[in-house]
């Protein structure tokens, strides 16, 4: 393995980025853009409230177009996620809702979409358990390689491609996504080395936190 | 992840420092921060603070949560039978009793009209209720507290440059003070309300010296404040 | 006694359960409902599936059209899959346009579809960038009991096995369509994709074929789909981080059982043509 092989494309992000919300950044994954924004906790809609927990909401708006059905397993994937790190507990009878608005795709638009919502989260302020990153890797249709966070591209020459996320506390999978067919020991292999590689990302959220701490 | 006081930290990091105190001692644990059995975990990202036994996370953030005991301003939103409604910033309206106000009875109902702006303590604060808030302390006497004149301006701002200028060694206030002639009500959930004695320009001078601050340190308010004032000078 | 305890505590009811190593109904962590399926049940449509895990029922039916192929892909047929969650399956779901839970699933089911390669689009194309078929499969819900995912693919692909469509004598000078719907042919089906499911409890328990009221109070589910002799799709949505272990024994569970319920759906097949 050479250190090649874990190495992520280039990282950018700015907080607070929009001025309205309770919590925003916009992040840049290669040439894979995103911003997201967060407001939270608000006051619920009635017949969405829980008694004993936030309600988590979360919208994503493609490049172009209105959002259609195929935009609604994103926002199940945005949604699941965060609500897995909020300690919704905090915040009952309210609602935190997080959106997302593609900028660009050039390849590994969920991880780019679950790692800007994160750094929205963190800019929030809102009390969370953990904080979560998300790497993508897939499989060379020809050499049966794995590439971690492929561009559009490389893309195009896949075999299988997959999204996983991963926790900062033990490095566990919160979400999971695949696209293409293969095997077990392919799976197993691409989890380990995104995990591998994730660290980058949790390094990368702390690097800009300090960033933006010390300058307040 | 471990990590120690004055330190940046993210949600999820174990807080080590705890452990080194006297096992005797109590430990306050303030925002920011939460027990998991014997272990402290972060859940905000911010710089850790410690001062003797009290830990908190110090972050950025804009949406108040509220809490018992501190001091806020409000827009009046709505009247509805014997209490007003007052949007604080928080998730939810506070409530504010028209007798919580100094000298108000059944029959002396205090003149307060839809989108006044009150400065006021919070009575009652907790997650699973409204929060309620008053306009007298303990004795029934009014001290600071009360509706603010309508000729101020009132902006907002995050809740941690809030807390900046709020600390007790912090010499923005003070710098603009020997300048300027104003009164301030800051709420702790990120209004404050602003009136200059003479000018409207002096009240936005001093509002921009405030929203500048958030991104300068502490040693460098006094360039801000000179350079605050020469473009009011060359406005007049 | 116990259907009031479960009413007021419904999370403690399970909880108290699985403390004594067993489930609500009776099962093990690791076991499954019966499965039954049953092919050819509606006799007007194309291919059609009723697919039973224990309570769940899910009823597929495939209706094939002729239409225009895409001029990005015009020697591909289409496949239309579409989830519908009926309001008779469970109290939960409301008359009305499709809800997010039910175009979810949908679209779950139209990428296992896609990422199985079980059936080519360039067998459904007639003449190409003239005609081709459109197959509409139609599930639907009619009992909502959990894993409606895993139940919902098994239909699909039991009614696409048994699938035939008319044959079509297309003449491309004259546009003329003939069809002949005595002489049917079937469409190959290269692959059976099994889905299986997987709830995840507190400290890491992992129960398989979740039912209704386990899914609810579950922290998180896993559904993993398998190919005859590889995988085609891994879902995780969200919910409690699970560690790499748990996550390999999910996989070699649903190895076996999709083995298991591939024979049915081959046997189910065979007893009817």
């Amino acid at each position: 393995m050479t250190e090649n092989e874990y190495s992520l494309r280039f990282l950018n992000c700015e907080l607070n980025y929009l001025s309205v919300t309770d919590g925003s950044a916009i992040f840049m994954q290669g040439d894979t853009a995103v911003i997201a924004g967060v407001y939270g906790p608000v006051e619920s809609k009635l017949h969405k409230m829980f008694y004993n927990k936030a309600n988590v909401e979360a919208s994503f708006r493609p490049m172009k177009g209105p959002p259609s059905v195929n935009d609604r397993l994103m926002e199940s994937y945005i949604k699941d996620v965060c609500e897995a790190s909020l300690i919704t507990s905090l915040y009952p009878a309210s609602s935190i809702s997080v959106n997302i608005q593609e900028l660009e795709d050039c390849g590994g638009l969920l991880a780019s979409v679950i790692n800007a919502s994160c750094l929205a989260l963190i800019n929030s302020g809102l009390a969370m358990k953990f904080i979560f990153a998300a790497v993508c890797c897939m499989i060379d249709k020809e050499s049966e390689n794995v590439i971690i966070d492929p561009n559009m591209k490389q893309l195009n020459n896949a075999k299988a491609a997959f999204t996983c996320v991963f926790d900062n506390l033990n490095k566990d999978i919160i979400c999971c996504q695949t696209s293409g067919r293969f095997t077990e020991k392919e799976l197993l292999k691409s989890i380990e080395m995104c995990r591998e590689t994730v660290q980058t990302i949790f390094t990368f959220y702390r690097d800009i936190v300090t960033k933006y701490a010390t300058a307040i | 992840m471990e990590a120690k006081a004055e330190k940046i930290v993210m949600p999820g990091d174990i807080i080590k420092d705890t452990q080194l105190l006297n096992k005797k001692q109590k430990i306050i644990l303030g925002p920011g921060l939460r027990t998991d059995g014997e272990t402290v975990y972060a859940c905000k990202a911010g710089i850790l603070k410690h001062r003797s036994n009290v830990f908190y996370v110090d972050n950025f953030q804009k949406r108040y949560i509220p809490s018992q005991g501190e001091n806020v301003v409000g827009i009046v939103t709505q009247k509805a039978g014997d209490i007003y409604k007052v949007d604080i910033g928080a998730s939810e309206q506070a409530s504010l009793s028209y007798l919580a106000f100094e000298g108000s009875s059944k029959k002396n109902r205090p003149n307060i009209q839809i989108g006044d702006i009150v400065y006021a303590k919070l009575l009652v604060a907790s997650k699973d209720m409204e929060p309620e808030i008053v306009c007298v302390d303990s004795f029934g006497k009014k001290g600071k507290l009360g509706v603010l004149s309508t000729n101020g301006m009132l902006f907002t701002c995050s809740l941690s440059l809030v807390r900046k200028i709020l600390k007790p060694n912090c010499p923005l206030l003070r710098l603009l003070s020997d300048e300027l002639k104003y009164e301030l009500a800051v709420g702790i959930n990120g209004k404050i309300w602003i009136k200059s004695k003479t000018s409207v320009e002096d009240t936005i001078a001093v509002a921009n010296a405030i929203l500048a601050a958030e991104y300068t340190v502490p040693s460098e308010f006094p360039q801000l404040c000179d350079s605050i004032m020469k473009s009011l000078v060359k406005l007049k | 006694m116990e259907s009031q305890y479960k009413t007021i505590h419904p999370a403690k009811y399970l909880r108290d359960h699985f403390a004594s190593n067993i489930r609500p109904d009776g099962r093990e962590f690791m076991s499954f409902r019966p499965v039954s399926v049953c092919v050819g049940s509606i006799t007007k449509a194309d291919g059609s599936a009723l697919v039973k895990i224990g309570n769940t029922t899910v009823v597929c039916g495939i209706k094939a059209e002729l239409a225009c192929p895409k001029a990005e892909s015009p020697d591909c047929g289409f496949i239309v899959p579409n989830v519908e969650l009926a309001p008779l399956s469970s109290p939960k779901f409301r008359p009305g346009p499709p809800s997010e839970e039910s175009q979810c699933i949908s679209k779950l089911i139209e990428k296992i579809l896609i990422n199985s390669e079980a059936i080519d689009l360039k067998s459904l194309c007639i003449h190409k960038d003239k005609l081709a078929w459109v197959l509409y499969c139609d599930i639907i819900s009619l009992d909502y009991d959990g894993s409606v995912i895993d139940a919902c693919t098994t239909s699909l692909m039991a009614a696409l096995k048994i699938l035939t469509l008319p044959t079509v004598d297309y003449t491309p000078e004259t546009g003329s369509i003939k069809i002949d719907k005595k002489n049917r042919i079937h469409i190959p089906l290269k692959q059976l994709a099994i889905c299986t499911t997987f709830a995840i409890f507190d400290n890491q328990l992992l129960i398989t074929d979740p039912t209704e009221d386990e899914e609810k109070h579950s922290l998180s589910t896993i559904n993993i789909v398998f190919n005859e002799d590889d995988m085609c799709f891994v879902h995780k949505s969200g919910g409690i981080p699970v560690s790499q272990n748990l996550f390999s024994t999910c996989i070699i569970k649903a190895k076996n059982h999709g083995n298991q319920v591939r024979k049915l759906i081959l046997a189910a097949v065979n007893c009817k043509t």
